[in-house]
C-alpha cells in the first residue's frame, strides 16, 4: 500500500514538474511598428501586457512598478504615460487588465522600451514572476543602441539586429546576469498568435510545440531561426536569489528577462 | 607557376578589397531635420551613427528649387534659417553619389 501511495506521489509532482513548460507565462511588450520611417506615423502605440502569447490568455496584470525607454543613452520614464486597458483570448469568458502608452518619436535612433512589473503571484507553481521585458524600435534610418543594456538584473542583448528580420532569420542574444553571461540558461521561446497581419491561428499538435525551448551555451548566448511572420518572444528564466513574501512565508521569485522581435516574409 | 602564383596573390587582393569596401557601399546615407526657434536642424549621418562630414546641405520649396544650401560639420550636423514658409525638401548630398531626403511639412515650420 505505501508503495502504490508513493508511485502515486511520483506520478502526481512528474505531471505538476511539466505542466508549467505548457502554460509559459510571457511579459510582452508590443509596439504599432518596429521601424519608423520618414513616411510613417511617428505616433506608437506600446502594448504591455502578461500573457501566454500562443495561446492567447490574457493574465490580469497590475500596474508595472516601472516602464520606460532607452534612446541615445538616456533612460526616459514613461511610467505615467500607462493607461488602463481591457483584453482576453479567444476561448476566455472574462477580460484582464492590461496597459497601453502612446509615444511620439522625435528623433533617428533605436527606442529600447522597457518594463518592469509588479511580481505576479502564480499559485499553480507556488512563486513569484517577475518578467524584465523589452522591445526596440528602430526610428529614421539611424541603427544604434538596439545592443544597449538598460540596466534590469536579468537582461537579453541581442547578438543579432533586432529589427528588420526576415521570417526564417535567426535570433541570437546572450543571457546576462547582473553584466555577467549566464551559463546554460534555459531560454523560453513563443510566437504571439494575436500578432497584426498573422493570416491565421497556429494551432499546436501537441504541447511541446507551444513553447519552444532552447539552452545557451557556455557563455550564455542562444540562438532560435523564427518560422513565421509576426513577434516572437524570448524569455531567459532564472530564480532570483531574493525571495518575496506572500501569506507571511518566503517564496521564490523566477525572473525572466524577455525581448520581443518581429519578422516579416520575404516576397 | 610564378605567374599562377601571382594571379591567385592578385585575385586575392581583388577579392580583399572587395569584400574590405563593401561596407562603405552598403551604406546608406541619412538626413533628419527638424526646426526649433526658427532655424532648422539637420543631421546627416549612416545608419551605424556616423557622421556625414563635409556633406552638402540643400533645401528645397515645393517646386524642387534650392532656396538654401550649406555643409555639415564633424558631427554631421548643418542649421540653417528658415528659407521660405512651403514645404520643403531637405537634401544631403555625401560623397560617392550617397544622397537622401527629409520633408519638412509647411505646417512644422513654426509661425
Amino acid at each position: 500500500m505505501p508503495r502504490l501511495l508513493i508511485g502515486l506521489l511520483f506520478i502526481l509532482s512528474t505531471v505538476t514538474a511539466f505542466m508549467p513548460q505548457a502554460k509559459a507565462h510571457f511579459g510582452v511588450i508590443v509596439p504599432s511598428d518596429d521601424i519608423v520611417t520618414q513616411q510613417d506615423s511617428k505616433e506608437l502605440t506600446v502594448e504591455v501586457k502578461f500573457i501566454h502569447p500562443f495561446e492567447m490568455h490574457y493574465m490580469e496584470m497590475e500596474k508595472p512598478r516601472r516602464f520606460g525607454v532607452l534612446h541615445k543613452g538616456k533612460a526616459q520614464d514613461l511610467l505615467k504615460s500607462l493607461e488602463k486597458a481591457q483584453g482576453k483570448g479567444g476561448d476566455q469568458q472574462e477580460s484582464f487588465t492590461f496597459w497601453k502608452a502612446q509615444y511620439s518619436i522625435k528623433r533617428p535612433g533605436d527606442y529600447l522600451f522597457f518594463v518592469e512589473p509588479a511580481p505576479y503571484w502564480e499559485p499553480a507553481e507556488d512563486k513569484f514572476i517577475v518578467h524584465l521585458t523589452k522591445v526596440c524600435v528602430n526610428a529614421l534610418g539611424l541603427e544604434e543602441g538596439w545592443d544597449e543594456p538598460v540596466g534590469f538584473e536579468l537582461e537579453i542583448i541581442p547578438m543579432t539586429r533586432p529589427y528588420g528580420l526576415w521570417t526564417g532569420n535567426v535570433f541570437t542574444g546572450q543571457v546576462l546576469q547582473k553584466g555577467k553571461p549566464v551559463p546554460n540558461a534555459e531560454i523560453e521561446v513563443e510566437y504571439l498568435n494575436e500578432s497584426p497581419g498573422n493570416p491565421s491561428v497556429v494551432k499546436a499538435p501537441s504541447d511541446p510545440y507551444v513553447t519552444q525551448v532552447v539552452k545557451a551555451d557556455r557563455n550564455g548566448v542562444f540562438s532560435y531561426v523564427m518560422p513565421r511572420a509576426g513577434w516572437w518572444g524570448f524569455a531567459a528564466l532564472k530564480d532570483a536569489a531574493w525571495k518575496l513574501k506572500k501569506d507571511g512565508k518566503q517564496k521564490d521569485v523566477e525572473i525572466g528577462a524577455v525581448f520581443w522581435v518581429h519578422t516579416v516574409d520575404m516576397k | 607557376m610564378m605567374s599562377f602564383l601571382l594571379k591567385r596573390f592578385l585575385t586575392g587582393v581583388v577579392l580583399a578589397a572587395l569584400v574590405w569596401g563593401a561596407p562603405a557601399w552598403a551604406h546608406k546615407v541619412n538626413i533628419f531635420a527638424y526646426v526649433e526657434g526658427g532655424k532648422i536642424y539637420t543631421e546627416s549621418f549612416f545608419p551605424d551613427g556616423q557622421a556625414v562630414e563635409g556633406g552638402a546641405v540643400e533645401i528645397l520649396d515645393g517646386q524642387g528649387r534650392k532656396v538654401a544650401e550649406g555643409i555639415t560639420d564633424k558631427e554631421g550636423k548643418c542649421a540653417l534659417p528658415i528659407p521660405v514658409k512651403d514645404d520643403l525638401t531637405v537634401v544631403i548630398n555625401a560623397s560617392m553619389g550617397h544622397r537622401n531626403t527629409y520633408k519638412l511639412k509647411k505646417s512644422e515650420l513654426g509661425d
